[in-house]
């Protein structure tokens, strides 16, 4: 007894003492509990040429961020999600969008388990409305990376030489909810009870070493499954995005192939340019008027072919302005006009939003 | 026994002195940073600094971000016995996690170079990069430090450059309230 208290005597002073004057000294960390959110109210116009218009106020997103930190490397963070106000009757979601154990390592390898998001374009794991351009996100983070894209799983990330990484391994899609008018995105599972026979795996890289750009690709394959399908699909995406001296520019360009079903290909891109009036002026504001063009396409190769190919595919433009009053709070208007590639059917929009981060 | 001893001694290590490694990483880090910008004549004091609630509260006002405590670390660096710059070791609060920084300034209050000494967050690792620190490089407690402006944002770090920007700017200020103090 004596010889293992002298032992455990002697191995705490090897471990503690040389450290103590430091660590009374250095010890910035904390046990913490973090608490953050965003949201967005959203007024819709639409009307699609003689057609009565339709006229919504929607607060589309409600989100609360929870996170705790047991110390610098172990730590929880989390996003409770409440779409459309309620729940009722199929109506609205009340969503757990991030939930997940956190281990950093180091700069250049961390670790995350629970419910994770997948690594793909601009918007999926940086999507509070001050951040991006237009009242709703681009219709290309709708049906080609259908965000907020999350699921059970895990992953790797970490950053070096300028290069940023993330590897995903997650729950796969429904196949059986595959459709030509959304492509992948009905196919989310959600971390609902979720199927995990066939796991989905997602790479993306992307490279941060210039001053204000972006520029990244991503990878993600599945075999996906449901009750009555199975469908191999690959997501292959490249982003770019430069932000420097009041100019914003933005590009992103997918492809899904799918190896089974009426749809052989889901394809799209969209560009933003952007330039922050405030920038000029001695004002912390920023007042940034926006151009989009966007080209999508959910069916854009089908085995039917003809018509198929065309009754999804659009072409849109928009112009928009973004008033951020302080960085984290943003008004937004924008105005677009959408054609369908069959029969020329133009659809006018009109948006009006307020949104927050926290 | 031994091996039940030193079981209990290995936990107690990994539960209660992984601070004091994170702790003598930060030291280490931040006076090899000292030592490459000045070569081997350097020599250098640190101490804690209390700020004083009036100053503290004026740049806190005017910067519209807390300090991250009451204190901060304050490095007073020589040459051959002849004052050469100041050092200052601070805390940001990132999305959730305190991220360390360090800003060297000469003795007019010029910054000489910021680094990030610690980052811990998942995301906006970005703010690492020396490319994106070098900006920062000749600015002073009058310098304009408006992210998207005079500072260039990063893609997905957006929390991360504001918060880190903001501290960085708090600095100057703090370093011209007090340098003649130091």
């Amino acid at each position: 007894m004596r010889y293992g208290f002298a032992t455990l005597t002697v191995l705490v002073a090897m471990f503690i003492l040389p450290n103590i004057g430091v660590s009374q000294d250095f010890d910035f960390f904390e046990p913490h509990t973090t608490l953050g959110g965003y949201g967005e109210l959203h007024y819709n116009y639409s009307k699609t040429e003689d057609a009565k218009s339709k006229k919504t106020l929607d607060f589309h997103r409600f989100i609360i961020f929870f996170g705790y930190a047991w110390t610098e490397k172990w730590s929880f963070k989390s996003e409770l999600e409440l779409e459309h106000n309620f729940v009722e009757g199929g109506q609205g979601e009340l969503e757990l969008e991030q939930a997940y154990v956190n281990y950093h390592h180091a700069d250049y390898l961390g670790f995350q388990a629970g419910v994770v998001l997948v690594s793909a374009g601009l918007i999926n794991e940086y999507h509070e409305p001050p951040i991006f351009f237009g009242v709703e996100r681009p219709f290309y983070n709708k049906v080609i990376i259908p965000t907020t894209w999350f699921g059970n799983g895990a992953a790797l990330y970490g950053n070096a030489g300028g290069f940023d990484y993330k590897l995903v391994v997650m729950e796969g899609l429904n196949s059986d909810k595959f459709s030509p008018s959304s492509g992948i995105r009905s196919g989310r599972q959600k971390g609902f009870k979720a199927d995990a026979e066939n796991l989905l795996y997602n790479g993306r890289v992307d490279y941060l070493g210039i001053p204000g750009l972006k520029i990244g690709g991503s990878y993600i394959y599945n075999n996906a499954k449901g009750d009555s399908t199975t469908n191999q699909i690959g997501l292959a995406e490249f982003h770019a995005q430069y932000q420097k001296n009041g100019l914003y520019v933005a590009f992103e360009v997918g492809n899904i192939s799918y190896d089974s079903g009426d749809i052989k290909a889901s394809r799209g891109f969209y560009f933003n340019l952007a330039y922050d009036f405030g920038s000029l002026f001695q004002v912390q504001s920023k007042i940034i008027p926006f151009f989009r063009y966007a080209d999508i396409n959910t069916a854009a190769e089908t085995k039917s072919g003809g018509d198929s190919e065309k009754k999804f595919h659009h072409t849109q433009w928009m112009v928009g302005l973004s008033f951020l009053p302080v960085d984290q709070v943003v008004f937004k208007v924008d105005y677009a006009q959408k054609t369908v590639e069959l029969g020329s059917v133009t659809t006018d929009l009109f948006n009006l939003g307020v949104g927050y981060m926290f | 026994m031994f091996l039940k001893t030193f079981v209990i001694a290995v936990i107690y290590f990994l539960l209660f002195s992984s601070a004091n490694i994170f702790a003598q990483e930060i030291k280490e880090r931040t006076e090899t940073i000292i030592k490459e910008s000045f070569g081997k004549d350097v020599s250098f004091t640190f101490r804690k600094y209390t700020l004083p609630s009036n100053i503290k509260r004026k740049i806190e006002n005017t910067v519209k971000q807390k300090f991250f405590k009451d204190l901060l670390y304050v490095y007073k660096i020589s040459v051959k016995d002849t004052i050469v710059a100041f050092g200052f070791l601070d805390n940001v609060i990132g999305k959730s996690m305190p991220i360390t920084f360090f800003v060297l300034l000469d003795v007019e209050g010029n910054i000489i170079s910021t680094n990030i000494i610690k980052y811990r967050e998942p995301y906006g690792g970005a703010v690492s990069n020396e490319n994106w620190n070098e900006q920062f490089t000749g600015k002073n407690s009058n310098s304009d430090f408006t992210v998207g402006k005079s500072v260039n944002g990063i893609s997905g770090a957006t929390l991360s450059v504001n918060s880190v920007t903001k501290g960085i700017r708090k600095i100057t200020i703090l370093c011209e309230e007090i340098k003649d103090g130091i």
